[in-house]
């Protein structure tokens, strides 16, 4: 082995030497300057966009044995990946300061689930794969419980660790029955034994992939497995369920690409039904139980939810437009969800969380622009045209339609509508509502700006959504 | 024909000490059933010519991570009485979901068989072999990556435990054995001359 | 290779007879007049005040991790020192990056405090 094989997993290498300087420095930076360690951490997110960017080209490179993979999809993910959790950081900064938990270990714990998430987004191998996929956990969990004074963050925090282990225990008793029964831990290596062997296609594999959709759907937060999410979305600190909210949804789409569509895609017919029950589940149970929420973060946790029915969905499709429609909707969803709690982040101020949905009445009054900002990020999740949202779920509908279950595709649409309620009803609070308080945001200029970009940017997406749209259709195709 | 005896006899053991970890009443014997149950499983890779996988479970698990367990059930305090009270409620629903996985398993085992599927024994190894070495001679080159992303994951959980446990108390009064060691005779003691003084 | 272990399997086997043994010794001769009371701890004539049995401090559990981690580090160096004549240069590299993450990750334990104890 040489550098040139080495070579294509630069952006991880320079990640973790980014987090190793990070580390270092923040060990010597005194408390009163703690706001070096965030601009170092923008630097290290700007330096591996960078390394990503120049280092792109439209093959697909295999590195270390074959246990690491560098296609167009993985690049993609990776570059909105570090580039949501950026924004995420921009917008914990001034929470953090005046909460008093401005502390290095929020962005290193963040630059390590970002390495975990681009480990999993590059893993060819099913053990590289598990092992990002731990990283990633492991920060999370850290990041949950990472105000330790509160018995809120901390009892989330136990919650979210004990299920996360019980469904890494699941994911990898699946990993070791595929292995057992194909030898391989490679993606293409297995795909390609079941090819050969058409044989192997009986309940020893099929009882892996069970275990292993088990430990996707928890990772999602799919129902039956999402008992974790609203809990968690409502314990932590709002920056990190911002965090959580964002970035691990790409990482959760790169892990069931990986193992359903590149190692098992031969068998589609086999995962095809599972899929399908856990996001109809996903999709009905999240809208509906979302509208009794009084807790914007505990409802967004629902929306989740709803948002990761309409992904596995497009999934369950099997077919290249169906994952091109998962990815879009994946990587626009994202970016109404960070606004959204960007918006709940802006809301609050020192000592108090503004996590009800009722601290949202009277915005127009107090803040027409943030207020309009806000409008955006709802109408977006809701689906309302012009706003990208619709364009994401149409084309979800559109592949499901095109795989031929008309049904489902009813379904979701009914499913939007009811979804439509509870983001409207945010939408009422802000503007047909008095204030309840009328204090002024507590926050930085280049937040502010930074926020309103995210805003204009679900519009803009949602008028002109051809070129991600393409972006995602190349993507899918050549890898 | 002695291998698969002992094979049977160290399982069993193994089957008994989970069992018992699941169901002893006081945490530490809970505990210390497990420290059993690795034992056996180190025995049982043992028996399959794994040597280094066998020793490091017992140094690693048995001899660091069973300590921490036990630190933790001695931090937590745990009232026994009142974990048993939703034990025994969510108990009919466990015993399903057992159920289920051991008929799957079995169905498995069972349609497996029925095709002929043979389980060939171990085949004995080569003389010299060392399976240490064999180890080696992959983690280090094939599987490269995911060492390096081990030391990672080393490093993310030295951050993460640090982040959640350590606490500075204020006010806590400490002694710095350097500056101690380092300090000299004139900061301490201020020799003055006087003149001597008469008595008048 | 497995009939190197028969004198560990001996000692084992001898190890649990007398285990058993001294343990069945002392159930059959022994008195055995157990009541609650005479089982039930005893400080200075008083009932006891509190369970005899503290909780531990967090800080153990942060020294114990700590070990953990460097335990494992360890475990790693043991193959590595066995095949490096297979691996050669690139193992060395690989280790050399392994061991170096970790220095960086104990220079962070240090600076931070952690091993100290008070």
């Amino acid at each position: 082995m040489n550098l040139s094989q080495i070579s294509p997993a630069a952006p991880e290498i320079t990640l973790t030497l980014m987090i190793c300087v990070v580390l270092l420095a923040d060990l010597f930076v005194p408390q009163e300057k703690r706001v070096i360690t965030f601009w170092l951490s923008i630097a290290s997110l700007a330096v591996t966009a960078w390394v990503i960017v120049v280092t792109a080209s439209s093959a697909t490179t295999l590195a270390f044995d074959g246990s690491y993979v560098s296609d167009p999809l993985s690049r993609l993910m990776k570059l909105c990946a570090t580039g949501i959790v950026g924004v995420g950081f921009l917008y914990a900064r001034d929470y953090l300061q005046q909460n008093d938990l401005l502390k290095g270990e929020y962005y290193l714990l963040g630059l390590f689930g970002l390495l975990g998430m681009m480990i999993m987004m590059s893993a060819n191998s099913l053990l590289t794969m598990y092992l990002g996929l731990e990283t990633l956990s492991l920060s999370l969990y850290a990041l949950v419980a990472f105000e330790r004074e509160s018995a809120k963050a901390a009892e989330s925090a136990m919650k979210y660790f004990v299920l996360g282990a019980i469904a890494s225990g699941a994911l990898l008793y699946g990993i070791s029955w595929v292995y057992g029964v194909t030898g391989t831990l490679h993606f293409h290596e297995i795909a390609e034994v079941i090819r050969q062997n058409p044989g192997l296609n009986d309940v020893p594999l099929w009882f892996g992939i069970a275990f292993m959709i088990v430990g996707i759907a928890f990772k999602f937060g799919a129902v039956p497995f999402h008992m974790w999410l609203p809990d968690v979305y409502q314990g932590a600190r709002s920056p990190v369920t911002l965090y959580i909210a964002t970035a691990p949804k790409i990482a959760a789409l790169a892990l069931l690409f990986r193992i359903l569509v590149d190692g098992l895609g031969e068998l589609h017919g086999v995962w095809q039904g599972m899929i399908m029950v856990v996001a109809v589940l996903s999709l009905l149970i999240g809208n509906i139980v979302a509208i009794a929420q009084s807790n914007i973060k505990r409802m967004l946790g629902y929306s989740a939810i709803a948002h990761v029915g309409f992904i596995l969905l497009a999934v369950f499709t099997g077919s290249e437009t169906g994952y091109a429609a998962a990815l879009f909707y994946t990587l626009t969803y994202i970016v109404m969800a960070a606004g959204a709690f960007g918006m709940v982040i802006l809301l609050s101020r020192q000592g108090f969380e503004a996590e009800a949905i009722r601290d949202f009445k009277g915005l127009n009054a107090r803040n027409p622009w943030f207020a309009l900002m806000m409008l955006f990020f709802m109408f977006g999740m809701a689906g309302v045209p012009p706003w990208v949202g619709f364009i994401a779920k149409l084309n979800v509908i559109n592949a499901v339609l095109e795989a031929g279950f008309p049904g489902l595709a009813v379904l979701m649409v009914l499913a939007s509508v009811v979804g439509a309620y509870y983001y409207l009803r945010v939408i009422w609070y802000m503007y047909f509502d008095a204030p309840e308080d009328r204090s002024v945001f507590q926050s930085q200029a280049d937040t502010r700006f930074v926020l309103s970009l995210n805003g204009i940017a679900v519009l803009a997406l949602g008028i002109l959504p051809g070129w991600l749209l393409k972006l995602c259709i190349d993507v899918i195709g050549h890898s | 024909m002695f291998h698969a005896i002992l094979f049977y006899s160290f399982a069993a053991i193994l089957v008994v000490a989970a069992l018992g970890v699941i169901f002893a009443r006081n945490p530490v014997h809970a505990v210390m059933f497990l420290v059993l149950a690795f034992f056996q499983s180190a025995v049982l890779w043992l028996l399959a010519e794994a040597e280094f996988l066998a020793i490091v479970l017992v140094l690693v698990y048995v001899g660091a991570v069973m300590v921490l367990f036990l630190f933790v059930v001695m931090m937590l305090d745990v009232e026994v009485e009142e974990i048993r009270g939703g034990y025994t409620r969510y108990a009919p629903l466990g015993i399903v979901i057992a159920g289920l996985m051991v008929v799957e398993l079995a169905q498995v085992i069972w349609l497996r068989g029925k095709e002929g599927f043979a389980v060939d024994g171990f085949r004995p190894t080569p003389e010299g072999y060392s399976n240490t070495e064999a180890l080696g001679s992959v983690l280090y080159t094939e599987h490269v990556y995911a060492f390096e992303i081990a030391a990672v994951i080393l490093l993310l959980a030295i951050v993460a435990a640090i982040s959640l446990t350590m606490r500075r108390r204020p006010g806590l009064k400490q002694q710095d054995i350097a500056s101690q060691v380092a300090v000299r005779a004139q900061d301490r003691v201020r020799i003055v001359k006087m003149a001597s003084e008469k008595p008048e | 290779m497995l009939q190197n272990y028969i004198p560990v399997l001996i000692f084992l086997g001898i190890a649990t007879a007398i285990g058993l043994l001294l343990m069945g010794l002392g159930f059959l001769f022994g008195r055995g007049q157990k009541d609650s009371e005479k089982l039930s701890p005893y400080e200075c004539g008083f009932e006891p005040f509190e369970d005899s049995r503290m909780k531990f401090d967090v800080r153990y559990y942060l020294v114990a991790i700590l070990f953990i981690i460097f335990d494992l580090e360890i475990a790693f160096l043991f193959p590595w020192a066995v095949s490096l004549d297979v691996i050669g240069g690139f193992g060395l590299a690989a280790m050399g990056i392994f061991l170096a993450v970790l220095v960086v990750g104990f220079i962070y334990e240090w600076k931070k405090g952690a091993l100290e104890w008070d």
